[in-house]
């Protein structure tokens, strides 16, 4: 299972990845904008997006919208600060599958990708 | 150490030293070293925040090693008395603990990230500030264009990161909800 992590952050990235390795994932690629995430996912054999939502150049709500067009089944996760309820809602308009408010914890992200490739 | 020579040790390594006399930049300029003073500070938290996770993940390398070794340890045919698989045992357990600890950390990391986009928020209202009591004294002159991406959702949302905390979860069920019901 190949997992794309977008996120400008390169220490969330890290604990993204560290995490995902403790529960089973450890095949990730990294993007740190989602125009660097379209070009890794084009690279192909990605099977799941973890994605922030605020990046410079390209932002995840415009990455995940520019995703659907080209692929409507993938699951992606997002991963951000933003936790108003029209953001929430916004996101899973665009095509986000879940959606997780940071700081997380390895339990919560455990869950929401299993319950995502369940 | 006088400020000249502070000046003078920034100079050397680079760095323009702040302005003596308050009020001797522009607007504009006064904006424009506080977003990149933030910048700098954003980024030397992130790459301190990623030496502390060097320190963390060589932390956990080294349990592992210790697991390991005492793993093999406990195969040993001098190390089959009862009290000393016992001893072993808690050794292993003892481990596993600092193994959470040190993953607990890691985890406790995003404050970073967190504090990276509060900080971006504090700019775009500094920008708000800048722009309205420019606007007040007529001068004409307006912020420079959007720097920082979470700037530019602020303006299309209207909101800002975690200015509202919404159940997630709840909102997620309620519009997959709706969705399989349309």
């Amino acid at each position: 299972m190949k997992i794309l992590i977008v996120d400008d952050s390169s220490t969330m990235r890290r604990i993204i990845i560290n995490t995902l390795s403790r529960i089973g994932y450890s095949d990730v690629v990294e993007g740190d904008n989602g125009k660097s995430g379209l070009e890794k996912l084009a690279q192909g054999g990605i099977e799941m997006i973890i994605t922030d939502w605020n990046m410079p150049e390209m932002d995840g709500l415009e990455f995940v919208q520019t995703v659907r067009t080209q692929n409507a089944a993938i699951p992606i996760l997002m991963v951000t600060t933003n936790a108003a309820k029209e953001d929430i809602v916004q996101a899973l308009q665009s095509g986000v599958n879940n959606y997780v408010v940071k700081p997380f914890t390895p339990e919560t992200l455990k869950e929401k990708i299993e319950s995502l490739l369940g | 150490m006088d400020q000249s020579e502070i000046d003078a040790l920034l100079k050397a390594a680079g760095t323009q030293p702040a302005p003596s006399t308050p009020g001797a930049l522009a607007g504009h300029e006064v904006e424009g070293r506080v977003i990149s003073e933030i910048d700098a500070v954003t980024a030397v938290t992130e790459r301190e925040t990623n030496k502390v996770m060097d320190q963390l993940d060589l932390i956990s390398q080294l349990v592992n090693r210790q697991q390991t070794l005492i793993t093999e340890v406990m195969k040993h045919s001098g190390a089959q008395d009862p009290a000393v698989q016992e001893a072993i045992h808690q050794i292993l357990s003892a481990a596993k603990d600092i193994q959470d600890k040190v993953f607990g950390a890691m985890d406790l990391m995003q404050f970073q990230d967190i504090t990276r986009q509060k900080l971006e928020r504090i700019v775009f209202h500094l920008r708000q500030i800048h722009d309205y009591i420019v606007e007040l004294l007529g001068t004409g002159l307006k912020s420079e264009g959007e720097r920082a991406s979470i700037s530019r959702t602020i303006q299309n949302t209207g909101t800002t990161p975690d200015e509202k905390k919404a159940d997630a979860d709840a909102v997620v069920e309620e519009f997959l909800r709706s969705k399989n019901k349309g």
